[in-house]
């Protein structure tokens, strides 16, 4: 926030003079209501049903969100306050800053200094090469997602574009995932049909990786597209507690892969009803691998049997409850995952159903919506169930059912 | 004799109708829209039920830009920057560069390439909004002459077929004034050869048409709803090359 504070300072002075348009405002109220239901099964179950309370269970809560936008004279601003309040809380009010920054044009280059949101890469449900922003996909409803402190300097001319980012700039070093200091660049050339994307960032501490994309529009009605990266180190957890010792510690800690491939391929087909059919397959290397689930499932079986033994249950309930960590060990659970997305556009009216598949273990996540757009107001309701054979991951989630509906009010 | 010479007669109007020159027709069809090759265009879309009930409105502003290149390279290719200026889609933006479309929406700053179905989406499709000119688009034949409007007047009938595939429409029936070839009503076909919409043209001045003023476009595929396009502004303006960057979509032109 500081950094885009000073880099806003900057970048003020120089773009005001710029004559660049009047001031535009807009922004939307957003009263939501997420119902969550929490999972009878997996290490978080099993740890809160020996000692309530030892971890937090998904708490349904409804919340408004007001969402601010500004842009002129070179400057642009998405500022959100939430307000929220969970089961069993008081009422929480957060604020936080989107975007923040300021633009120059000089010399055929764009430069933009301060916190912006930059989106890249090709897929919808993974996109190994959104190097700079990482935003979080399958989000249950569209979210403006948060903006990375940057420099960036972009070039385009009719077909071309370049774009350098240095992002976290002010960050220390051992930041990890989004937050890591890194230097990224991406180039875009335009082919007729076909958009081709190539990308290079150097993190501070996971170093060097390189990807590519495509999209191509093959017919009238379906458009192909895939991405590849190659990375020589992702952020990640491993644990060095196996079988059901006793930890003192979360033997969960963070630690880097080693060399990584991350692989997407989809299309997506749409006629003249409106109808609309997304699929894609993608490969996450830096994911953790099945050999470390399968040491994970044995791990849990293992506490879950000291359940009813000598051993301390509050140790075994801390234990079970610092195996849910690995949930959060990369951006997938499992390195192979198969989307799919049916969604129809009927005048107002958007149903959708989408169904994410590991195969690795078969488990399932399957989503429902419902979206309703009128003049200003916008209506969302849908359900969110994970599911699968009883050792799938995406069985032993924390929650196991999410059902939300949010009204949108934009002005 | 008499009857050859009537034959002889009618067939010679018929062919001094055909023989027109169509593109020149097209061009001149065209000026009611796009005074220039390069436009600012702002559009309001109301759209009003079957029972005559107001549906939605919306607020575009376009910017219609015709790039000059060889017929090796395909001939003149339309491109069209349209910026959703109402608040339910305020940010969004559709890029057009002939056959090829992207979108970006508010919020990724990630501009999605997007296939010429998902351009129709919406009741008054972002190609109705961006097309505003057939002679780069179409060819075909003067087929007759009708009366037609309102007031009715003599014109022209004209059958046309797309020249390529990212047209909205890939046939146009198509009737002109035969005086003074303002566009007056069209019936438009989709790719599968289904008539899609009927539209009307809405002239300043009926008596001596400089501009259209407004299009009326009825749903005849679904819901029989029609859309009101009305052309609330035009200025001549040349867009930097950069504006026409699929990439440059997520970033913010001036609008003046």
């Amino acid at each position: 926030m500081r950094f885009a504070a000073v880099a806003l300072a900057l970048t003020a002075a120089s773009s005001a003079c710029m004559g660049q348009g009047a001031p535009e405002f807009s922004g939307q109220v957003r009263p939501q209501w997420f119902d969550q239901q929490a999972n009878a099964a997996g290490p978080l179950a099993q740890a809160t049903g020996l000692q309530p309370g030892i971890a937090p269970l998904p708490a349904s809560y409804g919340a408004v969100e007001t969402e601010l936008r500004a842009t002129g004279h070179g400057l642009g601003f998405i500022g959100t306050l939430q307000q929220q309040r969970r089961e069993g809380d008081r009422l929480r009010s957060h604020a936080w800053v989107n975007e923040l920054y300021g633009s120059h044009e000089a010399a055929a280059w764009q430069f933009s200094a301060g916190k912006k949101i930059v989106g890249w890469d090709v897929g919808y449900a993974f996109r190994p090469n959104d190097v700079v922003e990482q935003e979080v996909r399958r989000t249950l409803l569209s979210v403006t997602p948060e903006g990375r402190p940057l420099l960036m300097a972009e070039h385009f001319d009719a077909s071309t574009a370049w774009s350098f980012v240095l992002v976290n700039p002010t960050k220390p070093r051992g930041q990890i995932g989004a937050d890591e200091p890194a230097l990224a660049a991406r180039v875009y050339q335009r082919d007729g049909s076909v958009d081709w994307h190539g990308f290079a960032r150097v993190g501070a501490h996971t170093g060097p990786s390189i990807g590519a994309a495509l999209a191509w529009v093959a017919s009238e009605s379906v458009e192909l597209h895939a991405s590849l990266r190659l990375l020589a180190h992702a952020d990640t957890l491993v644990s060095d507690a196996s079988g059901a010792t006793l930890a003192r510690t979360n033997p969960w800690t963070p630690a880097r892969t080693g060399n990584a491939a991350q692989a997407l391929a989809g299309a997506t087909w749409t006629n003249e009803a409106q109808l609309s059919l997304l699929a894609e397959a993608w490969w996450d290397g830096s994911a953790l691998s099945d050999a470390q689930w399968d040491d994970w499932n044995a791990r849990n079986r293992g506490l879950a049997a000291l359940i009813g033994s000598p051993a301390p249950m509050a140790a075994v309930a801390g234990n079970l409850a610092w195996q849910a960590s690995a949930f959060n060990a990369s951006t997938n659970l499992r390195r192979a995952n198969l989307f799919a997305r049916l969604s129809w556009q009927f005048e107002k009216w958007q149903p959708a159903v989408d169904v994410l598949l590991t195969p690795a273990d078969r488990g399932r996540v399957v989503t429902g919506s419902l979206g309703w757009q009128g003049d200003r107001v916008r209506v969302d309701a849908g359900l969110r169930l994970y599911g699968g054979p009883a050792e799938a991951l995406l069985a032993q989630v924390p929650a196991r059912r999410i059902g939300y509906v949010a009204a949108t009010w934009s002005f | 004799m008499k009857k050859l010479t009537l034959f002889a007669g009618l067939a010679l109007a018929s062919l001094t109708v055909c023989a027109q020159d169509v593109p020149a027709l097209l061009k001149a069809a065209d000026k009611y829209r796009m005074s220039s090759d390069n436009m600012q265009v702002e559009t309001q879309i109301s759209v009003f039920n079957a029972d005559g009930t107001p549906d939605k409105e919306r607020r575009y502003t376009v910017f219609a830009q015709q790039k000059h290149q060889s017929l090796v390279d395909g001939g003149n290719q339309h491109q069209s920057l349209v910026l959703m200026q109402s608040p339910a889609e305020k940010g969004q933006k559709v890029l057009m560069l002939g056959d090829d479309f992207w979108l970006l929406m508010p919020g990724s700053q990630r501009p999605l390439r997007i296939t010429p179905m998902q351009k129709l989406l919406g009741d008054a499709s972002t190609g109705d909004i961006a097309t505003m000119s057939w002679a780069e688009d179409y060819a075909g034949t003067v087929t007759g002459e009708d009366r037609c409007g309102e007031p009715e007047q003599a014109c022209l009938h004209l059958s046309l077929s797309a020249t390529r595939k990212g047209v909205t429409y890939q046939r146009i029936e198509l009737w002109l004034g035969k005086a003074k070839h303002e566009p007056v009503k069209a019936d438009l076909y989709v790719q599968s050869d289904k008539l899609a919409k009927q539209a009307r043209f809405v002239m300043d001045k009926p008596a001596a048409p400089t501009a259209v003023t407004a299009m009326l476009l009825r749903d005849q595929l679904t819901n029989k709803k029609e859309t009101q396009v009305r052309y609330l502004a035009r200025k001549e303006r040349t867009v930097p090359e950069a504006w026409l960057n699929p990439m440059f979509l997520a970033r913010s032109p001036a609008l003046e």
